[in-house]
């Protein structure tokens, strides 16, 4: 029967199979719905038949194929009953299986076919309705949060609809409306038309469907944005589509990756723009509302109210300060932190009990441990991407940032308390933990020698006193009892992470005689790969079977040996990039 | 054919293990009675099975070990050196083994010394010394 679907302009592949589906003369009497009765099964008989003549039971199967057959031609054949596999059962499954547009192709190709088809009653063109009903279908699925998802999809889909208002032009774009937001936004974010979507037919078989990955499109000029910027809300006030999920994955990596995440910048405080607040907070408003950390956020979204420019400077000031772990001479965070306090000191100890990303979080509490601050979510997340952009060496960008955070507090002056600050952020850090903000002092006492500030905040235990001289040396060892804590997924008690740091210690201490004696022990001077791979087949890393080589192909990524292979072969000479 | 021969062999770098490792349980068992009489404790079966399992198999560590010493230091010969770069983690155990080295250091300074004396005296005198000297020497 003619399957009366309108010919496309463009045709795809699909509408081509279709034809020929179609118009092909059935060699085999599986067609559907034809009126042929007898002459049919006659026809389905013979074939079947004799097939089955090599089996047993011919009569039985003649019967049962028979109505197995009907039954099939009511159905899509799921079932892979050897006699049924023709060429053209396997192309009917191939259409009712695949999905419906590629991504390659326009959505113009794709929408005239489903508006016009929606009405059909065919069965394949019901089948195929249902695969294009496969998108609504999966909606309903995936509001898993909708009250976080919704206004960030809400506000994706102003900018894909925008952008597919634009493609379409005519399309039926009433669904561009919240009324239909999931709709469009699952369709918008699968790059399919909005057309397809909302077609309340039955869905046949929807197992069989293929369901596409929900996508999210990326808009490239805001991940750009996003890499070269930091969380705060540099871009332009209309780009408010800072998606954390953008953010968060490349700070976890980034974060995990960076050998060591202070390169020390000498940078001049002065340079200070003035952060638009209103977008800033937006922009933080957004993020949070995104949920993509399950903060307890509703206490916090709460503070927002009152305390929002102070929670601004806070935030900034947070921002800073994760800066100015890396650059000694940027923005001042004590003074930033120094207004915020009194305002979080609450909130800053439900923040202390949280513990979301071992990194994130101890410099988070760090640096609010002595300022009790609220804004435990936006700091961790600018400190984790001001930490992992700074390794990146996209410190220029975050420098204005922070510096600008330094403006917006006011009364501060700080610079020679921000020198004093960064050593004592520097220490903070070692300590990590979720430490109440009542005895701050405490936390940083305990690790370092007590520097109290001077007068500035009688919690604020930081001190404008020398850089011990260990600060390089404890440096390392921090980084990689954060490592630890990062990698143990649980809360750790700082002195569980002093404790590994001086295991740490002993173990690189060790190793270091080790390799010392070895190269002796060959009557050189200096340390050279055989002694290492010496140490290694002692440790047991390399062993007959696994070759030093085979370990560095296997541990050590490509984009690392190039920095790290020039580093080794320095000759002990190695400076911070500049 | 082969696999005849290298099962034999097998076999007998099994049994030769197996004597092997009675050995080493032999004399930990004494060494274990002779703590236990000194120090009026009791060893059990399985305490001494245990301590001779472990004491065989870092015997085995060690012997790798070793080998890898002194292929690093591009010798094929086993040195002193070599022990003592093996026993340097723990402290009393290098000392005592730096004591014992140079004890034998000077053992063979003074063999040395001494055959350079009957060498001379051999050049000197022909046939008596010599014979003198070789009994000598043989002490």
């Amino acid at each position: 029967m003619a399957d009366s679907y309108s010919p496309d302009s463009e045709p795809t592949t699909r509408t081509l199979l279709r034809r020929v589906l179609d118009t092909a003369d059935p060699l085999t009497p599986r067609r559907p719905r034809s009126a042929r009765t007898s002459a049919q099964r006659a026809l389905l008989e013979t074939p079947s038949s004799k097939k089955l003549r090599s089996q047993t039971k011919m009569t039985a199967r003649r019967r049962s194929h028979k109505a197995r057959s009907i039954d099939r031609l009511a159905h899509i054949q799921a079932g892979g009953h050897l006699e049924e596999q023709t060429p053209r059962t396997l192309l009917k499954n191939i259409l009712l299986t695949a999905p419906e547009s590629s991504i390659v192709l326009p959505e113009s190709v794709v929408k005239p076919v489903p508006t016009p088809q929606v009405v059909q009653t065919s069965r394949r063109e019901s089948s195929r309705g249902s695969l294009e009903l496969q998108l609504p279908e999966v909606e309903p699925s995936t509001t898993l949060a909708p009250g976080l998802l919704a206004p960030g999809r809400r506000k994706q889909r102003l900018r894909l609809s925008v952008f597919q208002q634009g493609m379409d032009q005519g399309l039926p774009l009433s669904q561009e409306p919240y009324g239909n937001a999931d709709a469009s936004s699952i369709t918008s974010s699968l790059n399919l038309t909005f057309a397809t979507p909302l077609q309340p037919q039955s869905v046949k078989r929807p197992g069989l469907a293929r369901r596409p990955p929900t996508r999210r499109a990326v808009d490239v000029g805001t991940f750009l944005q996003d890499m070269q910027d930091t969380s705060l809300a540099l871009a332009p006030p209309g780009d408010s589509l800072r998606t954390p999920v953008t953010t968060l994955p490349t700070d976890t990596v980034l974060e995990d990756t960076q050998p060591f995440s202070q390169p020390l910048l000498g940078r001049s405080p002065t340079v200070q723009h003035s952060l638009p607040c209103p977008s800033h907070s937006g922009a933080k408003d957004v993020e949070r509302a995104v949920g993509h950390r399950t903060w307890s956020s509703g206490p916090r979204l709460q503070n927002s109210g009152p305390g929002k420019p102070a929670q601004l400077m806070a935030g900034k000031v947070e921002e800073v300060d994760a800066l100015a772990l890396g650059f000694p001479n940027t923005s001042s965070n004590i003074s930033g932190e120094d207004g915020v306090e009194p305002l979080q000191n609450g909130v800053g100890e439900e923040a202390e009990g949280r513990m979301k990303e071992g990194l994130s979080m101890r410099e988070v509490e760090e640096a609010t441990e002595a300022q009790g601050s609220a804004r435990a979510e936006e700091p961790e997340e600018h400190t984790e991407v001001t930490e992992a952009e700074g390794s990146q060496g996209a410190i220029e960008a975050k420098e204005p940032e922070g510096s600008s955070g330094d403006e917006d507090t006011p009364g501060r002056t700080a610079s020679p308390e921000l020198a004093s600050s960064t050593p004592e952020f520097l220490r903070a850090r070692r300590l990590q933990f979720p430490e109440p903000a009542p005895p701050p002092s405490t936390a940083v006492l305990t690790s370092e020698p007590p520097e109290t500030l001077s007068a500035r905040l009688p919690p604020r235990t930081r001190i404008p006193g020398p850089r011990p001289r260990q600060d390089p040396y404890k440096t390392g060892l921090n980084h990689y009892a954060k490592l630890f804590s990062f990698y143990a997924k649980m809360p750790m008690e700082k002195k569980s992470l002093e404790m590994v740091e001086k295991c740490l210690d002993k173990y690189f201490q060790h190793l270091c005689d080790d390799l010392e004696v070895f190269a002796a022990h060959a009557g050189r001077k200096t340390v050279r790969p055989e002694d290492l791979e010496l140490l290694m087949r002692r440790q047991g890393l390399v062993t007959d079977q696994v070759s030093l080589h085979v370990l560095v192909e296997r541990h050590l990524p490509l984009e690392y040996r190039q920095l790290l292979i020039p580093c080794a072969f320095s000759g002990n000479s190695v400076f911070p990039a500049q | 054919m082969m696999e005849e021969e290298e099962g034999a062999e097998e076999q007998q770098r099994f049994s030769y293990r197996q004597r092997l490792k009675a050995a080493v349980h032999y004399t930990v068992g004494c060494l274990c009675e002779e703590v236990a009489s000194d120090k009026e404790v009791q060893f059990s079966k399985q305490t001494i099975a245990a301590i001779s399992e472990v004491t065989f198999r870092q015997c085995e560590n060690f012997a790798k070990d070793l080998e890898m010493f002194a292929r690093h230091a591009k010798r094929s010969t086993i040195n002193t050196e070599d022990v003592k770069l093996l026993a340097r983690r723990s402290n009393s155990l290098l000392k005592y083994i730096t004591e014992r080295n140079e004890d034998i250091a000077q053992f063979n300074l003074e063999r040395k010394a001494k055959k350079k004396k009957k060498l001379e005296d051999e050049n000197k005198n022909s046939v008596e010394p010599a014979e003198a000297g070789a009994v000598e020497s043989e002490d």
